[in-house]
Order: structure tokens, then sequence, then C-alpha cells
């Protein structure tokens, strides 16, 4: 089964077309990066799977069942853009609040759980409005924790974090999918973090799924390359793009040969021709060089 | 965070969902201050007025006429008044309704500001729940609002010397009769918040435009004094008047209900069919 099956989904807002015929696929258990440009229709399918939006045409399932069903509804927790929270309420009557919502039982048990568990108990005091962007979006999580969901829909809950802010986002939910079994949809745009923790991914592009892969997938498909400085670099590239189909200079100032695994060989030619390599290196392109390239490709540069 | 591989469906009953709402608009509508100031606000107006008609002026020597003939006027006119021809007989107990649908407004308004109707709308609830709950809380503030308006009038009254004479079933007819209405008017005003929730501004200009019961005194202006005016919330409002009797009760009883359930329905349906966020 999976956690959402979305088959042509569309949604006009007047006269704009912001999905066109958007299929999704989310297997049960996965961490799902769903990624793309602004504009492109993440927000707007997110907010299709949580019930905010009322979709154009289509269809959305969540566990093989319809998404506006109640009691589907409440197997899904949803972080859209930023928490709605009542800013002069303390973070603790916030997360009450929606676990009266929700009509959990326990209620004050399971607050301190979720506030636990994304790192927030000891703000728990502090008003909504005091807390910080990092710990805002934390609140978000822990209210979409709350009622034991096995779903979560996060709309860029990375973003305006910091550094440490992103580690610690990035250990909650890896965290939360491996303890608890929850499938995840995360929407980002920076690629490096989703990359760390993301098991599959959907990329979308004018309102339509352009591609959808897992991380092994992705992995497979990524190029791997030698990246290298050399002293004569405009003259190294050059005999490097006589002899090899792919060269490239990146932004660092590296020249990069795709599809090579062998350096020596570079060296070797290299020197051969009077060129004394100061650096040389294997690495692989990313989520990030990997999304650019499809752009590219789709746009048809 | 339940485990995938045991997923269990469980249908939370339209009581258990309408508890848990009902359970945050009432904690939102006691631990916000807004509530009590309009609650006073509620009590001062009738006092105030009661308090400055009859009031001698101190530079003239000039007694004000008295907007009352009778105390419990505060509260309605003697007879059901669709045409109103002087401002006494309009300054009663409907005012609460005015106040409360600025009330309802910034209740309701404020779910959409903080973005809180997102939290509501993702979990399990339905939209349905969300119109009764919204009604019920608001209505129980408006019926509070009637209370304070009661005892700031009839308090202030008492103070000024006021003559307070009538039948006390029909005063407490014509009282109860308004605090049904508080129903039909908060599922209106809900109902109006609900199409101009992106428009906070509109919402509480919509909510006070027709709380002041214009269009059926513009009615009542070519009908005249007539009772089919009672199938509308402020024409049954205006019909819990001094004489009332149980007949009134039940003529409000059924006209709050029969718009609270079409405001809910059409409510319902618009929150169903749109986009909510």
């Amino acid at each position: 089964m999976n956690a959402i099956e979305i088959r042509n989904l569309t949604k006009n807002f007047k006269e704009k077309q912001a999905l066109c015929g958007l299929n999704m696929t989310v297997p049960v258990g996965a961490i799902y990066g769903f990624i793309g440009e602004n504009g492109s229709g993440k927000s707007t399918t997110e907010k299709l799977i949580c019930g905010l939006l009322a979709p154009s045409g289509g269809d959305i399932k969540l566990f093989g069942r319809a998404h506006t069903d109640a009691d589907v509804r409440a197997k899904v927790g949803c972080l859209i853009e930023a928490p709605g929270c009542y800013p002069n309420y303390s973070v603790w009557n916030n997360m009450m609040l929606q676990a009266a919502n929700l009509g959990i039982k326990n209620a004050e048990e399971e607050v301190a759980k979720v506030l636990k568990i994304v790192r927030m108990e000891g703000a728990a005091s502090n008003k909504f409005k005091n807390c910080s962007l990092g710990m805002k979006q934390r609140i978000g999580i822990a209210m979409a924790l709350l009622g034991n969901p096995n779903l979560l829909v996060l709309d860029e809950p990375i973003n305006g974090l910091d550094a440490d802010g992103m580690r610690i986002m990035r250990e909650v939910l890896v965290d939360i999918t491996k303890n608890y079994q929850c499938t995840v949809v995360i929407s980002s745009h920076i690629l490096g973090e989703l990359e760390k923790i993301a098991t599959h991914y959907g990329i979308v592009r004018g309102g339509k799924m352009i591609k959808e892969m897992t991380a092994e997938e992705l992995d497979a498909s990524c190029r791997t390359y030698i990246a290298l400085q050399a002293k004569e670099m405009s003259r190294a590239k050059a005999l490097l793009a006589c002899k090899y189909n792919r060269v490239e200079e990146d932004e660092a100032g590296y020249i990069r040969v795709y599809d090579m695994t062998a350096p020596e060989d570079i060296v070797t030619y290299l020197y051969e021709n009077g060129i004394l390599i100061s650096e040389i290196k294997t690495d692989k392109i990313g989520l990030e060089e990997y999304y650019i390239d499809l752009m590219k490709e789709k746009e048809g540069r | 965070m339940g485990n995938t591989q045991e997923l269990k469906f469980e249908s939370p009953s339209f009581f258990q969902r309408l508890r848990g709402m009902l359970g945050v608009d009432f904690y939102r509508l006691f631990h916000t201050p807004m509530f009590y100031i309009f609650l006073a606000i509620a009590a001062l107006i009738p006092a105030l007025i009661q308090g400055t008609s009859g009031m001698e002026n101190p530079q003239t020597g000039e007694i004000a006429a008295s907007l009352y003939s009778n105390g419990w006027n505060i509260i309605a006119a003697d007879t059901p008044l669709y045409v109103v021809s002087q401002i006494g007989e309009y300054a009663n107990m409907n005012m609460v309704y005015i106040f409360g649908g600025i009330m309802v407004s910034i209740f309701i308004g404020h779910d959409y500001r903080s973005g809180y109707v997102k939290q509501l709308f993702t979990t399990h609830a339905k939209k349905q729940d969300y119109m009764m709950s919204k009604t019920i809380s608001c209505a129980f503030a408006m019926a509070c609002m009637c209370i304070t308006y009661l005892i700031g009038g009839v308090g202030a009254g008492l103070l000024t010397g006021a003559e307070f004479k009538g039948d006390t079933v029909s005063i407490i007819c014509a009282i109860v009769g308004k605090i049904i209405m508080s129903f039909g008017w908060a599922s209106l005003y809900t109902f109006l918040n609900v199409i101009f929730r992106r428009y906070f501004g509109i919402s509480i200009a919509s909510s006070f435009f027709f709380g002041t019961g214009i269009l059926i005194i513009g009615a009542a202006a070519i009908l005249g004094n007539n009772s089919i005016l009672n199938i509308f919330l402020y024409g049954a409002s205006v019909y819990a008047c001094l004489s009332s009797t149980f007949v009134t009760v039940l003529v409000c009883l059924a006209c709050s209900l029969a718009w609270t359930v079409i405001y809910n329905v059409l409510g319902t349906r618009i929150l169903s069919k749109s986009d909510v966020y």
C-alpha cells in the first residue's frame, strides 16, 4: 500500500493553473523529498493533500482511502509553511489546544512526549510569539506529531533555520521515521539537507511531476567526475576537452572531467603535455546538480 | 507515529469531534480579554443610556426627555415595533446582536489571521463541526452579553430611579426570547465570517450591517408592523417584546433554530467546496 497516491491532480486559481495533471506515489515508510522551483506547485500539492485546498480535478488517496475521510485525516500530521498557533498563548497551551482538537485522551502525556521528540520540552512555558523561527518550526512538527500520525506532510520546515537548527531538524526527522515508522513528505529548497535524509524524491515543474525516483536511483543517475586544478588551467581544460567527452569548469575553479574514475590516466596525460596538477579528487554530482541539470534539460538548454 | 504496518482507522464520532473543537473554542473564549471587554461594553451601554436619559443639564437646568416610559424598555419595546420611529424604540437588547457580531468577527477572524485554521482543517475535523462549534461558542458569548446587558440596564435604571413596570412572565419571556435569538445571530455571523474569511475588515463591516437589522427595518417601512417579519432574525428579535408570551419564546426558538440550520448548512457547503486557507 502507498501512503500517498495522486492521479491527474489539477488545481486552478482563477485563470492560473497551478497543477496540471500531477501524479505522485509515496510508498509507506519513505522520506519523500519534494523538490521544485518557486511556483512549481509543491505547496499547492501539499495543501491539497492536507485538505486545505479543494482540488479542481483528479484523485488523492491516502493509505488507499479518499484524502477527505475523517478517519484517514486523523492519521495525517501537517506543517504547512509555519505552524498556526495563537501567538499570546504558551507553547504548552497551543499544544494542548491541538490535542483537544484531536480528541487525545492522555493529552498532557502526549504533548510532553512530542515536545521531547522535537527537543522543545524546556521551552513549553514560553509564549509562542517569543519563540525563534527554529523553535516555531519544531513546535509545528510537534503539533503535526500529536495523535500518532502515520503520515507527515512538511512544507519547507527547514527554510530560514541556522546550521544548528537544520541539524536538529534533520535528526528529529530521521528519528521519527526510524523509531516511529512514519512516512514523511518534505519539501525544501535546501537540497543538500534533503539529500541527507530522503529515501525517495519527486521533482515537480510547472505543476507536473517530471521525475520520481528512489535515493538509490538518484545515486545511480548521478555522474562521477574527477575535479582538478592545474597551473595552466585554460590549456589543461583545452587538452582534456580534446580527449574526454564532457569537460567543464565549475564555480569553485576546478576543471571537471565527467564519467571518469581513474585519476592516474589524467595525471599521466597532462604530465606528458607539460602540465603539472596541483590538486585532484574524485567526486559525484549531488542532488542539487542533478536537479539543475534536469531543469536545464527540460528547458532545452 | 503509529506503526504503518498495523494501520488501523478509527472513525471519531461526531460528538467526539465536536467536543474537542468546542473545548478549544471555549478555552479561547475564556482566555481572551476580548470576551470580557465585550461583556463590559454590553453592560456599560444600557447603563449609560439609562443614566443619561432624564438627566438634568447643569447649565440650563433643563431635564432631558426620557427615552423610555418604562425602565424595562431598555430590554425591549412594549409591542413588536419593526418600524422604528424614534431611537428609544431601537435602543434595547437588540443592540447586543450588533456588538456580538463584531465580537464574533474578531473571534473567528483570529483563526484565519493566526493561521490556526490550518491546524483545525488538517485534522479529522469536518467543516460541519467547525460551523457548529463556532455557532455554539459565539451564541454562548452573545447570551452572556445579553445577561450583562440586563444587569447593566436594570442596575443603572434602579440607581437613576427609573420606573420598572410590567408583567413578570412577559418580561422573562422577552429576555429568554432575546437570549434564544443569540443562536440564530451567531450562526449568521459565523456564516458571514466564513464567506469573508480572507477579508477581516469586510467580515466586521458585514456583521455590523446585518446586525443593525437595517434590511428588516427597511422592509417594515414598506410592509408596516407585519408579523411575517418574524421569520427573519431581526423580526423575531423585535417580536420578543414586553408583551411576550410563551408563544413568543416558541417563535424565537423556531426562527433561531431554522436560521442556525440554514446558515450552518450553507457555511459547511462553502467551506467544503472552496479553499479554506
